[in-house]
């Protein structure tokens, strides 16, 4: 198995000119990629960071974070990207949690700037200005360095990444992937897109997500190119870019394409180059799906499931099995396997339901410096999901649902105790409890329910305001509802599906 | 309340959560600054269309149409012109 610097090193070496990366004005060939990655690890280098040392990102999609990724890896060092919307309350604990040795960050971004200066001590900075501003001071400084000689030795099983899945609740939990993690899961995900050189995509998951990572590392590990394109806010841009790229695919969430399909962004644009969409992150619904097909007959859709823990792919749905197989996720990708068990552990007969284990050479080496969580998770190499479904006798799974509270809105995940502890943090609150509702654009939408304490005055602005300046924009609930108590069980604890979807009420006798 | 007043009240409120005028400059970068995301843009557009009977195309859903209380001003009083 090749890892996957190795082949950018061999895309330069073979094919310098052409192109790997674009983002607005500037393009990267893979030439100038793989010279800018060398110099970067050459700095690591002087800088004193070793292998097996974190390197952390705080950085939204832009052709450095490429360049420090594959640096970094070239050096030995593994990555750690952080998620660029979260907040200074995140990203010290995280920084911290990872043992952080450099971050690279925006001098732009107040959060990442406060929580490096705070940590300034322990963690070097290299500081980046916006994407349209031209080299920074420390960047022109890194280029100005000689390359490093030879790229370090990693061995498969080193640590390649740490993924930070959820924020400040107690221990933060980072996912520990090695460089076999990712080169196994680009392998099997290039062989059922069936990816090459001639491919090209625009990208607006974050790389910092499972997702968004595994389209970078499958169109640079092929020589393939990657458009960036900052964000969704403007869908006929995006479409737009699609179009002039003739780019062959394209991958989002539900609420990606709900946003595109929305303002009929595609719509007068030449996509016929368009071969192919992926579409993970949660479930599609059906309806949206079939819009989808209607308005881009052109491109096969490929419906994926996965997750962190298992670096990103676990099943695809081959697209002509889009309709005989409806509301699958697909089957098994190359090199993992499937079973669904009850709560004991023993593995279900076909078309029942229990939860979704999975076993290959895509899954964590565990959660970083976590013994106790790792090992409720990790079993004899199988990989405990906590999804819930059912195989059917083909082999191809079916999701309903997830034993965690964890909320899906858009491309996001949210643990409610992040949000719940934001809002506790508010005078007068007695008592808070926050779940997903179902949203038509973003799949789920956060809802705050909140008891207030005796006569307190309080409304729904004070508590959204209070997160908006603590929490991620994509964390401040949507919805406020005051209630006069929580559901809770006979141990005190609340109920949180209880929330999102009340029980019927008792009809009287 | 002019149309100036009307759109930064709607985004003081659904999006900073407070009807402190101060808290947002008219020439604030809505999109780049964090303040408007994807869904938010879709929300401001919709009250813009229901607000001032304007209907935005597709193609005018661009940065310079929207990324601050003055720019989205101004388009609204072209679209209302036109």
């Amino acid at each position: 198995m090749r890892l996957l610097a190795t082949r950018l090193l061999d895309h330069a070496r073979d094919t310098p000119r052409r192109v790997a990366l674009a983002h607005a004005q500037a393009v990267l060939d893979y030439g100038a990629l793989a010279d800018a990655a060398s110099r970067f690890a050459a700095m690591l280098r002087a800088r004193g960071v070793s292998a097996g040392d974190r390197v952390a990102l705080v950085l939204p999609n832009r052709l450095e974070a490429v360049v420090a990724t594959y640096g970094a890896w070239l050096a030995g060092a593994a990555i750690v990207p952080l998620n660029a919307q979260a907040r200074v309350r995140d990203f010290v604990p995280w920084l911290r949690h990872a043992g952080a040795r450099l971050v690279v960050v925006e001098s732009t971004h107040p959060d990442g700037m406060l929580a490096s200066a705070e940590l300034a001590a322990d963690v070097q900075r290299l500081v980046l200005d916006a994407p349209d501003a031209g080299p920074s001071t420390d960047w022109r400084a890194m280029l100005a360095m000689d390359p490093l000689p030879e790229p370090c030795a990693v061995a498969h099983g080193a640590l390649a990444a740490i993924l930070y899945t959820s924020g400040t609740t107690g221990a933060p939990k980072g996912v520990a992937l090695s460089h076999a993690n990712f080169a196994s899961n680009v392998d099997a995900i290039l062989a059922y897109l069936e990816l090459g050189a001639g491919d090209s995509t625009v990208s607006v998951l974050p790389f910092y997500y499972a997702y968004g990572a595994s389209v970078l590392h499958t169109h640079l590990a092929i020589g393939a190119r990657l458009v960036i394109e900052s964000n969704l806010v403007f869908p006929h841009l995006v479409v737009g870019t699609l179009a002039r790229e003739r780019a062959t695919g394209f991958s989002g969430v539900p609420s990606t394409f709900a946003l595109l399909l929305d303002r009929a962004a595609f719509d007068g644009h030449d996509l016929s180059a368009l071969r192919y969409l992926t579409q993970a992150g949660g479930a599609m619904p059906v309806a949206l799906g079939a819009r989808l097909r209607a308005a881009l007959p052109q491109a096969s859709v490929f419906v994926m499931y996965g997750q962190t823990e298992a670096t990103a792919r676990l099943t695809w749905l081959p697209p002509e099995q889009f309709e005989a197989k409806a509301g699958s996720v697909g089957r098994a990708i190359d090199g993992v396997e499937l079973q669904v068990r009850d709560e004991h552990g023993d593995v279900l007969a076909a078309d029942a339901e229990g939860e979704v284990w999975a076993r290959g050479p895509g899954v964590m080496t565990g959660y970083w410096n976590d013994a106790e969580a790792s090992a409720r998770v990790l079993h004899d190499g199988w990989l405990r999901t906590g999804d819930e479904g059912r195989l059917d006798a083909d082999g191809f799974l079916y999701l309903a649902g997830r034993r965690s509270d964890i909320i899906k809105t858009g491309a996001h995940r949210v643990h409610p105790l992040d949000v719940e502890e934001a809002i506790a943090e508010v005078d007068g609150v007695a008592e808070v409890a926050v779940a997903g509702v179902e949203d038509a654009t973003l799949g789920q939408a956060i809802k705050a329910f909140v008891v207030r304490a005796q006569g307190a005055e309080l409304d729904a602005d004070r508590i959204r305001a209070h997160c908006r300046a603590r929490l991620a924009t994509y964390k401040v609930p949507r919805q406020v509802d005051f209630v006069e108590a929580l559901p809770k069980t006979a141990s005190g604890k609340v109920r949180r599906a209880h929330l999102a979807t009340p029980p019927p009420l008792q009809e009287a006798p | 309340m002019d149309s100036r007043q009307t759109i930064r009240s709607f985004i003081l409120k659904n999006f900073l959560f407070t009807d402190d005028a101060s808290a947002l400059a008219d020439d604030a970068a809505l999109i780049r600054g964090g303040i408007v995301d994807s869904t938010g843009v879709l929300e401001l557009i919709e009250f813009l269309e229901e607000r001032y009977a304007i209907r935005v195309a597709p193609e005018e859903m661009i940065p310079a149409h929207f990324d601050s209380i003055d720019a989205i001003d101004a388009f609204v009083a072209r679209k209302r012109q036109a």
